[in-house]
């Protein structure tokens, strides 16, 4: 059992240490809060995001967005 | 072979739903364990909208026109996908990436999940709401409850995209993003001859 246990253990630290960490210099810490955000469930963030992504469009752009839509809709 | 199919058929929904709910051990899993047979599934899914968008296209029950269509469109998006797997792969090994050519195709091909997902919802939306949409009050609730969704699936491709680099290549942000910078170009140069071709107008990566 107990190798077993020392097994999974290894096999789990060589997986988290076969890719390299991710490093930003002095963004670093700012990186890791927000990948823990998106690692479990990003939807909330993810939504967020495009709203605010919509948002300032429609201030730069107006309603010249639909132009954009009606475009977007004949893209496939 | 059989069990092989069901067991990736298996792994197919497990990862289509760790994609979802946690893409970050999902992708983790789909590069360590993921088989090539999962391919023909994420396949089939193409298949299925490839059928379905020949239809609205071609809005005639043509057989031969659908046909051609549909021949078109699976072709042009396997060569895509040819292509862009192997930008990704030699560029990573000049950028010193470590992974397996196996465990890349497999990752980018779940990132295809969003971009099948956003044509097959326009392609509905276009026989639903066809285009243009117009200034008023509802055009434009509607084009930004459409942009949001479209800018969504894109967040979430993008997501996506940058962990089959960083599981599929093992690299880190930096070298992915000069990845990117090297192949993105090139990409789009190949999506400006699809669009010139009448393919895609939107490119389907």
């Amino acid at each position: 059992m107990v190798d077993a246990l020392y097994q999974k253990f290894v096999e789990r630290w060589e997986e988290v240490t076969d890719i390299p960490p991710q490093t930003l210099g002095p963004l670093t810490p700012l990186y890791k809060r927000a990948a823990r955000y998106l690692k479990i469930m990003p939807w909330p963030f993810l939504v967020v995001g495009a709203g605010f992504l919509v948002l300032g469009m429609y201030l730069l752009f107006g309603s010249a967005i639909t132009l954009l839509v009606s475009l977007l809709q004949r893209g496939f | 072979m059989v069990d092989q199919l069901l067991i990736a058929g298996v792994s197919f929904g497990r990862n289509c739903i760790g994609i979802v709910l946690h893409p970050y051990e999902a992708y983790r899993r789909i590069v360590r364990e993921g088989s090539l047979y999962e391919l023909i599934y994420i396949t089939s899914l193409l298949i299925f909208y490839f059928a379905l968008a020949s239809v609205v296209k071609v809005a005639a029950f043509r057989p031969f026109l659908l046909t051609r269509q549909f021949i078109v469109l699976v072709s042009a998006v396997v060569a895509t996908y040819c292509v862009v797997i192997c930008l990704l792969w030699l560029v990573g090994q000049k950028m010193g990436g470590k992974g397996t050519l196996r465990g890349v195709a497999i990752a980018w091909g779940y990132t295809l999940v969003p971009t099948v997902l956003w044509f097959f919802v326009t392609s509905l939306l276009y026989v639903v709401l066809p285009p243009p949409r117009t200034t008023s009050l509802a055009g434009i609730a509607l084009s930004a409850l459409f942009l949001a969704f479209s800018a969504t699936l894109f967040l979430w491709k993008l997501m996506l995209g940058y962990l089959a680099l960083r599981f599929g290549l093992k690299l880190d942000l930096a070298r992915i993003l000069v990845v990117v910078a090297v192949v993105g170009p090139v990409v789009g140069i190949y999506s400006y001859g699809m669009y010139q071709l009448g393919i895609f107008k939107v490119p389907f990566v």
